[in-house]
């Protein structure tokens, strides 16, 4: 049940024809996984905290630093040295103190992969792809939802996974690009705008997903184009 | 076959800031070939030392992604070839 606080914070998208007090109240009881509180992480744990995501687990095991602050905004000057999670939890229960944050200063790994995640839909804001294909595992394991972006200075990609649907990102990652990732804040903004708004329209059950297609940003020449993946039928993950 | 190749932002560099280059080629291998002869330093993306097809690049023929063995298999005219290497920024 929303409360008469919720109602009206929430009002302006309560209106909104597909949404409604029904789906503001399946957002109220989802719970969701972001794992990095960095560029993408910033914008997709601030969209879904303000839009009442009523359970939010945030995993990263970094702390702030001053070469962050060109994109990550959950984060200040005044935050370098401490630890993302918490300052990142402390900036979304400023922005909704009707939801709850967890914050676990963690590094993703082989052995706590399964634990960190449990049953959790995932949010992949990741700088890196090994890490990125534990959380692939468990999501196809477990059939659980993978939300990803991924940026590389002025561009941009993101697509949902659906396990057991979908081309998961193992059909599709073979290694990626080496060497310091290049980035301009504005980038991992709206690719994590993105991401955020996937996973609203999948608690709602509203729209079309982003599944089995990449959409690409190229901030450059300020396009979007999409192209179709697969399943790969020899992937070791979801074959 | 005549054939435009898409070019990502990432590799816009080596084709002079060109976003479309037309080629001509029975396979997405012989346009890329094309390009590289026209455009040499994106070899280097392309290609790993032993001068094979790097794994991180993905190709698309007309939007839909296709394998490493589909690089030879015949296009059409007018069909569009687009690539781009995978990123894991965050």
């Amino acid at each position: 049940m929303l409360s008469k606080r919720e109602l009206a914070r929430y009002q302006r998208q309560i209106i909104i024809p597909e949404w409604t007090k029904v789906g503001q109240e399946k957002l109220k009881k989802a719970k969701v996984l972001v794992s990095g509180a960095g560029g993408l992480g910033s914008a997709i744990l601030t969209y879904l905290a303000v839009a009442g995501v009523g359970r939010i687990k945030i995993i990263d095991g970094d702390k702030v630093e001053l070469s962050n602050l060109n994109r990550q905004v959950l984060h200040t000057d005044r935050d370098i040295g401490r630890d993302k999670v918490d300052s990142a939890k402390e900036k979304l229960e400023l922005l909704n103190p009707d939801i709850k944050v967890e914050a676990i200063k963690e590094i993703i790994t082989e052995n706590n992969v399964f634990d960190l995640v449990g049953d959790y839909p995932i949010v992949d804001a990741l700088d890196n792809l090994p890490t990125r294909l534990l959380l692939n595992r468990v999501a196809v394991k477990r059939i659980l939802p993978l939300f990803r972006g991924a940026v590389y200075g002025f561009e941009g990609r993101a697509t949902t996974v659906i396990p057991g649907k979908t081309a998961c990102l193992s059909c599709l990652y073979k290694g990626v690009l080496p060497g310091k990732i290049p980035v301009v804040g504005v980038t991992p903004a709206v690719i994590g705008c993105i991401q955020a708004t996937e996973v609203i329209k999948y608690f709602l059950s509203i729209g079309e997903l982003l599944t089995d297609r990449l959409l690409i940003y190229d901030g450059l020449s300020m396009r979007f184009s999409e192209v179709k993946l697969k399943k790969d039928p020899k992937c070791s993950e979801c074959r | 076959m005549d054939v435009t190749i898409k070019i990502a932002a990432l590799f816009r560099k080596f084709t002079n800031g060109q976003e479309f280059v037309k080629v001509t080629g029975n396979s997405p291998m012989e346009c890329l070939h094309e390009l590289e002869t026209r455009f040499p330093k994106i070899r280097r993306w392309l290609y790993d030392k032993q001068g094979n097809l790097r794994p991180q690049v993905w190709f698309f023929v007309n939007g839909q992604k296709i394998s490493a063995d589909d690089m030879n298999r015949p296009l059409n005219d007018g069909d569009e070839l687009f690539f781009i290497v995978a990123v894991s920024g965050g």
